[in-house]
């Protein structure tokens, strides 16, 4: 196979030729043109809208293109197309040596390098002419340059492989050329008059496949070194950029690329690497970066071996090898230090950072070492390397990484907004268009954050309406599941399963994706689980999600929460406040996000309400509060404030309740989670009720206060049916129901109480 | 010839596959298949049914099946083929490991190395050790008994075996030899590529061959020698430089079995020139391979004469189909310049036997004089196709390339034909056109000179490097080798005109004209041997602007500088006469039709005139 030259290629330049005798009429140039140049600019110059228009067209220009391109523009020749011309050029190539002479003449359409003694311009040929440095004539230039590159049995491949790529046009050749006939392809055997089935053009072109499909001409030589890594690399864009892997039927395509004896540029195994690694194929991945890198070496050298380290050290962090993948990227470091390679070295540092902020553990020895210093210290110092080398992706993810490290440890949230706000002037400016996804998803989580939990969706929207086609997979995936988390806090269970389902499924051949999507939906459908009180369901899906380590922490966070939910709806207490117990310890070792252990200290005070000892958790209560207050962490504030709600109830503080939660409710509702709203609706109603007994029976203070129970009961009610919490709608229920009766209106109650019956019914139906 | 019957034919065909076997046996492949195909265009037994045997035609035909062609010859003398019968084993060892290329490991099977003494010096110690003595004779005779056909143990430096063995250890050495010779050649052209390098084997073979012979002359057997070692002895010989030794040896040879193909070879290709050609031929057996090798040694020699073309028709109809054959007469007409003839000739070959790639680089050289691109290529095309890594495919790329005026190229494609096979001729030679094209003069005398010393009958060899001096304007030098090129050309005009053009810059200029008269005469001759048969293919020469009904037409090319140089002398009335012939010559002969004309002659005419004109004007002056 030849580097460069493909039947295609000749294809093209018949076209050039054409246009430049100009025979190409003013009204069809623009057409023909970009259809030239189409074929001819390098792929990544185009911008990312267009990529996707490359690998519908291919980068091969088969034959039915060209016609379909020409046929329908007429030349300034009359009654002839394009087309028409085309071919004729194209059969015109009769015979190899008429192949040479093709090539010999295409300096023809060059001007003629700057030479004093040119002739006068008007002595010129009247074709047109084209510049040297032009798009088409680079190409022309390169393509004769090629030509005179190869051997006599690659010139003469390259000739056979032209015969079946024209082939398919002979019946139309015919029809202007009636002499034209099954051997015309070479004048030779014309000129001989015998019969072309004779051993003699068997031996010099053997079985030519004239009426091959489409699989036959991509063997014969239709596809160049040069076509294969333009294809490669646009492969490797892919898997990079949006980090997907080889879609299947292009893997099928290189398959059979590479059994058809082409030259297999190495980047192939690159490919290979990348395709491996995103599928989970740990040893094939491994031995794929090993033998690209020893197919490179030999080209460029050692300079290039921090990058090696580099690629084994994200490999082997994804395959959980944490400390190798710490001790290659130390070495990548060092590496990148020596060859004065800042782009390596900032990107490693700020690695080893993303590392060190999931994996903490594992960093005890750079700690010790001292690469990064500080987690403060880290980050100011790879702020000013990013800046120093103009890296400004990185300096983005830096500033996000502070504002982040701002949050999760409760520091001042306006300081976080100017890391965003940074961040973002950074993308907008430097067209970062990568960073958005990271980006929106921190403006997201700062708003629900604080509590704003439209603003938070409205974010996840506008990311997946304007920026999902160009952010890599991985962040599209990420928000999606977080959009889907919030509709299904909102109760919307149906459209957050389908929101999940909206995933582009091509991303999802990456394992990691997979997992990741896979634990998420299990966690929405374990929550909805414990909500219908399905404890069996949710036990199975539990044990599902554990027996998959996801490697995510904050996943992990919520699987154990969820865990402890669940033993809370069996009412298995004990069990419940141990494991809180474990992961709160778990939690402050690895100073994990403030936001996880408040909603861990919160929860133990609902265990100890729910367990009939609420005072027990007052001071934990109030603890989370305050500093939930510090950390300006509005739901868990909230939240808090409903545990003291209830610890004030036990202790018959029902005003001081009734205050608190009335206070905090209207705020607690902007946060657009049922589950908050009806905890606190239903403390509410408590209070009512409480301060209703207090005042005396039968007093209108005392009906006053039952009418805003009963109200409130109902807006808890109403919360606890959008979240399909049967047992939050059962206790509401029954809680009506006693206070109908109560107030003797035993029709009512009754109403309420076969209310009761009919939704445990229906949950149990539903079981 | 043409009384062959068909019980000839049929003991031909049966003696050329036993000849076949035995050359394929010893390893000398190329010989084999030679013969092979040779047999087997052989007229075909059942073509010869005459109305007297009607049953031949449905029966077996007579040699079938070829009881008298074993796949495996044995000698026909007893001694020979007991030796044989108990070296079997050894012998197909060595054989196989011959096919293998592992030469050194062929050889050591018969000639351990124990046996071959450090000191070359040392020569056989004794040689009145006695063998037994066979009274058999040679091949196809018949045998007679010895009385003592009992083996007796010797103690000489050659270990006791037959003469196959002997041979293919031998020649096994002798391979061996060449491939270290190729080996420390290195790159073509290289500094360690001087052609100097030698076969290191030699020497010791041709001692233990001398003893080999003294040996049987003391036991007076030489007349049961099989000639194959004979053969042997020529080849070290020739290579050796003591080419009149060598000659006898492959006459001796051949005599002893005329069926080595191989020996005829090595013969034709130590004839310099035709006198030496003329004197061996009364030495040769009267043989079939003789009068092959009348033909193949004067196509080499380049005498087209009727008699060579005559020979050659009478052999095809004994081989009617044998391509060997029809490449000589294609030769034949090639070196007479009747390219079309030979265009047609090779054209067919190569439709008939598509994969058969031998000669063919000569049929490039006849399209790349006929200037014929496409069907160079397609030539090129096919050689590529069959066999990439041959020197005559290399060749014929190599001449297409040339013909496109890519001379780096071709000269890669050279080089690679001479890596293949360094004593590919037509290589070197054109190797050294495209030096001289690319004016690396230098390189280009090299690879001239390399021809040269592998066959000194090419005379393009002799009149590039001819060519070459002049352009360094070496004119002495050049003088010599266009002598050698007139020598083995002597009806070529090209030569003489070259030397006439060599001697007129030398000052000499009565020389100058006496070569150009040469080159008139040499015009003349060229074109009525080829006239005398087929006068359809000499109307269609294009070389010369001659026509074939006005044999008195002489070349205004040649007449033009003669008149020159005869003004030069001052002899002013021979130079007007020749200026009148070139005249004559244009407004003449009426057959010629202009378009025809040479550019070249145009201009000699033109020149003629003006000459006359001013003569005209001198004249009138003296007047």
């Amino acid at each position: 196979m030849s580097r460069h030259l493909t039947p295609s290629k000749i294809g093209l330049l018949a076209l050039i030729r054409l246009y430049s005798d100009g025979v190409v009429p003013s009204s069809a140039t623009i057409p023909v043109l970009s259809f030239l140049i189409s074929y001819l600019l390098p792929v990544r110059s185009k911008t990312s809208q267009e990529d996707d228009s490359v690998s519908r067209d291919g980068f091969t220009v088969s034959i039915q293109k060209l016609q379909s391109a020409t046929i329908s523009h007429a030349s300034v020749i009359p009654g002839r197309t394009i087309w028409d011309l085309l071919l004729k050029q194209l059969w015109s190539i009769n015979s190899l040596d008429a192949l040479h002479a093709f090539f010999d003449e295409l300096p023809l359409l060059l001007e003629k390098p700057f030479d004093a003694n040119a002739d006068p311009p008007d002595s010129r040929p009247k074709r047109m002419l084209f510049p040297r440095n032009s798009p088409l004539g680079a190409f022309v230039r390169r393509s004769q340059l090629e030509f005179t590159r190869l051997q006599f049995h690659d010139g003469s491949n390259l000739w056979k492989s032209l015969i079946i790529y024209r082939a398919p046009t002979l019946a139309v050749w015919k029809r202007r050329n009636p002499a034209a006939g099954p051997s015309s392809y070479d004048s030779n055997l014309q000129a001989a008059s015998f019969d072309p089935t004779g051993t003699l053009s068997n031996l010099v072109y053997g079985n030519l496949p004239l009426n091959s499909s489409k699989d036959g001409i991509l063997k014969h030589g239709n596809t160049s070194t040069d076509d294969m890594e333009k294809l490669l690399d646009y492969q490797v864009s892919r898997m990079q950029r949006p980090g997907n892997r080889v879609p299947q039927a292009m893997q099928s395509q290189l398959r059979a690329m590479a059994k058809s004896g082409l030259i297999i540029p190495s980047v192939a195994s690159y490919v290979h690497f990348l395709d491996a690694w995103k599928s989970g194929d740990y040893p094939s991945s491994f031995d794929s970066l090993h033998r690209y890198f020893d197919y490179t070496m030999q080209s460029r050298d050692r300079s290039l071996y921090q990058y090696a380290l580099l690629n084994l050290a994200i490999l082997q962090a994804d395959f959980g090898c944490f400390s190798e993948a710490v001790t290659a990227m130390q070495e990548t470091v060092a590496t990148a230090r020596e060859n004065h390679d800042m782009p390596c070295l900032n990107y490693s540092l700020s690695w080893l950072y993303q590392f060190g902020r999931t994996h903490p553990e594992e960093m005890v020895e750079i700690q010790k070492k001292g690469v990064l210093g500080s987690e403060k210290e880290a980050l100011s110092f790879l702020k000013a390397k990013a800046k120093e080398s103009n890296m400004w992706t990185l300096l983005s993810t830096t500033l996000l990484s502070e504002a982040k490290l701002l949050l999760s440890n409760g520091d001042n949230v306006t300081q976080a907004f100017e890391s965003i706000v940074k961040a973002s002037h950074l993308n907008v400016t430097k067209n970062i268009t990568e960073g958005y996804g990271g980006l929106m998803l921190m403006q997201s989580s700062i708003f629900d954050r604080l509590g704003v939990g439209c603003q938070a969706w409205s974010y996840c929207e506008l990311f997946l309406q304007c920026y999902a086609g160009q952010s890599p997979s991985e962040d599209v995936i990420q928000i999606q599941c977080k959009s889907a988390y919030m509709l299904a806090r909102k109760g919307r269970w149906e459209e957050a399963i389908s929101r999940m389902d909206e995933v582009d499924h091509e991303a999802l051949r990456t394992l990691r994706y997979q997992q990741f999507w896979i634990t998420n939906l299990g966690i929405l459908k374990l929550h909805r689980h414990l909500h219908r009180d399905e404890l069996d369901a949710g036990d199975h899906v539990l044990a599902q999600l554990q027996a998959a380590p996801t490697g995510v922490p904050e996943l992990q966070y919520s699987i154990s929460i969820a865990e402890i939910q669940l033993h809370m709806r069996r009412g298995d207490y004990t069990h419940a406040l141990g494991l809180l117990e474990q992961l709160l310890t778990d939690l402050n070792q690895q100073e994990a996000d403030i936001f996880q252990r408040l909603k861990a200290m919160v929860l133990k005070a609902r265990i100890y309400d729910e367990a009939g000892v609420p005072q027990k958790g007052f001071s934990v209560a109030l603890r989370a509060a305050s500093l939930a207050h510090k950390a300006r962490l509005l739901p868990v504030l909230w939240e808090a404030v409903g545990a003291i709600g209830r610890v004030l109830i036990s202790m018959k503080e029902f005003g001081a309740t009734v205050r608190l939660i009335e206070n905090v409710l209207p705020q607690a509702l902007e946060c657009e989670d049922c589950d908050l709203a009806a905890y606190l609706f239903s403390c509410l109603a408590d209070g009512h009720m409480g301060m209703a007994g207090q005042a005396n029976g039968g007093s209108l203070q005392r009906k006053e206060k039952l009418t805003k129970a009963l109200e409130a009961l109902d807006r808890a009610f109403e919360e606890f049916s959008r979240i399909e919490d049967i047992r939050g709608q059962c206790e509401m229920m029954a809680k009506k129901a006693t206070i109908m009766h109560r107030n003797g209106d035993s029709v009512l109650a009754n109403d309420c109480a076969a209310k009761y019956l009919d939704i445990k019914a229906a949950a149990k139906v539903q079981e | 010839m043409s009384n062959f019957t068909k019980e000839q034919a049929i003991s031909l065909r049966a003696q050329l596959l036993r000849a076949s076997v035995q050359c394929s046996e010893r390893c000398l492949y190329q010989s084999a298949k030679w013969i092979a195909e040779l047999a087997s265009s052989l007229k075909d037994p059942a073509d010869f049914n005459s109305p007297d045997d009607p049953d031949s035609d449905i029966a077996m035909p007579d040699g079938y099946p070829p009881d008298n062609i074993p796949i495996f010859s044995t000698s026909e003398d007893d001694e020979e083929s007991r030796l044989e019968a108990l070296e079997i084993g050894d012998f197909l060892l060595a054989k196989s490991f011959f096919d293998c290329r592992e030469y050194d490991r062929c050889a050591a099977v018969f000639l351990p190395l124990n046996h071959s003494p450090i000191n070359p010096s040392s020569v056989s110690p004794e040689p009145e050790s006695q063998t037994p003595t066979k009274a058999a004779k040679g091949k196809g005779k018949a045998r007679a008994q010895s009385p003592e056909a009992i083996p007796r143990p010797r103690t000489t430096s050659l270990p006791r075996m037959s003469q196959k063995s002997l041979f293919l250890a031998l020649y096994a050495k002798y391979m061996a030899g060449e491939k270290r010779k190729d080996e420390d050649s290195e790159m073509i052209m290289g500094p360690m590529d001087t052609g100097a390098t030698i076969n290191k084997e030699l020497i010791e073979i041709a001692r233990r061959l001398q003893d080999w012979f003294q040996e049987r002359t003391l036991q007076g057997k030489e007349a049961q020698n099989h000639g194959w070692l004979e053969y042997l002895y020529g080849v070290v010989l020739a290579k050796s430089n003591s080419n009149e030794d060598a000659k006898e040896y492959l006459i001796k040879s051949v005599h002893r079995n005329p069926f080595i193909w191989s020996a005829w070879i090595e013969l034709r290709d130590l004839l310099t020139n035709v006198e030496a050609f003329r004197t061996i031929i009364p030495k040769l057996p009267q043989h079939l391979f003789a009068i092959l090798f009348n033909v193949d040694a004067n196509q080499s020699l380049y005498q087209t004469s009727p008699e060579t073309h005559s020979t050659l028709t009478d052999l095809l109809k004994v081989f009617p189909t044998s391509q060997y054959l029809l490449t000589q007469r294609a030769l034949l007409h090639y070196h007479s310049k009747d390219f079309e003839e030979s265009e047609s000739i090779f054209s067919s070959l190569i439709h008939t036997s598509p994969h058969r790639l031998d000669s063919l680089d000569h049929y490039s050289n006849v399209l790349y004089v006929m200037a014929a691109r496409p069907k160079l290529a397609f030539l090129a095309q096919l050689a590529t196709a069959t066999d990439k890594f041959r020197p005559e495919t290399c060749c014929i790329v190599g001449n297409y390339y040339s013909l496109k005026s890519e001379h780096e190229k071709a000269i890669m494609y050279f080089r690679r034909a001479l890596t293949l096979d360094r004593t590919f001729l037509s290589a070197w030679t054109l190797m050294g056109h495209e030096y001289v094209e690319m004016k690396n003069t230098h390189a280009a005398i090299e690879s001239y000179r390399r021809a040269v010393d592998i066959n000194r009958k090419d005379y393009r060899a002799w009149y590039g490097l001819g060519q070459t001096y002049e352009v360094l304007e070496m004119h002495h030098y050049a003088l010599f080798y266009f002598q050698r090129a007139a020598a083995l050309r002597p009806y070529d005009k090209q030569m003489w005109q070259a030397l006439a053009a060599c001697y007129e810059s030398i000052d000499r200029p009565l020389q100058a004209i006496k070569a150009y008269k040469r080159a008139l005469i040499a015009n003349i001759a060229y074109i009525e041997p080829s006239s005398s048969f087929g006068s359809a293919s000499a109307s269609v020469t294009t070389s010369s602007a001659s026509n074939p009904t006005t044999n008195v037409f002489l070349d205004p090319e040649l007449l033009y500088p003669i008149a020159l140089l005869h003004e030069k002398q001052s002899e002013f009335e021979t130079a007007a006469s020749y200026m009148e012939l070139v005249l004559a010559q244009e407004e003449g002969p009426a057959s010629i039709h202009p378009d025809e004309l040479p550019l070249g002659t145009m201009k000699t005419n033109e020149g003629g005139k003006r000459w006359r004109g001013t003569r005209n004007r001198c004249d009138g002056d003296d007047e």
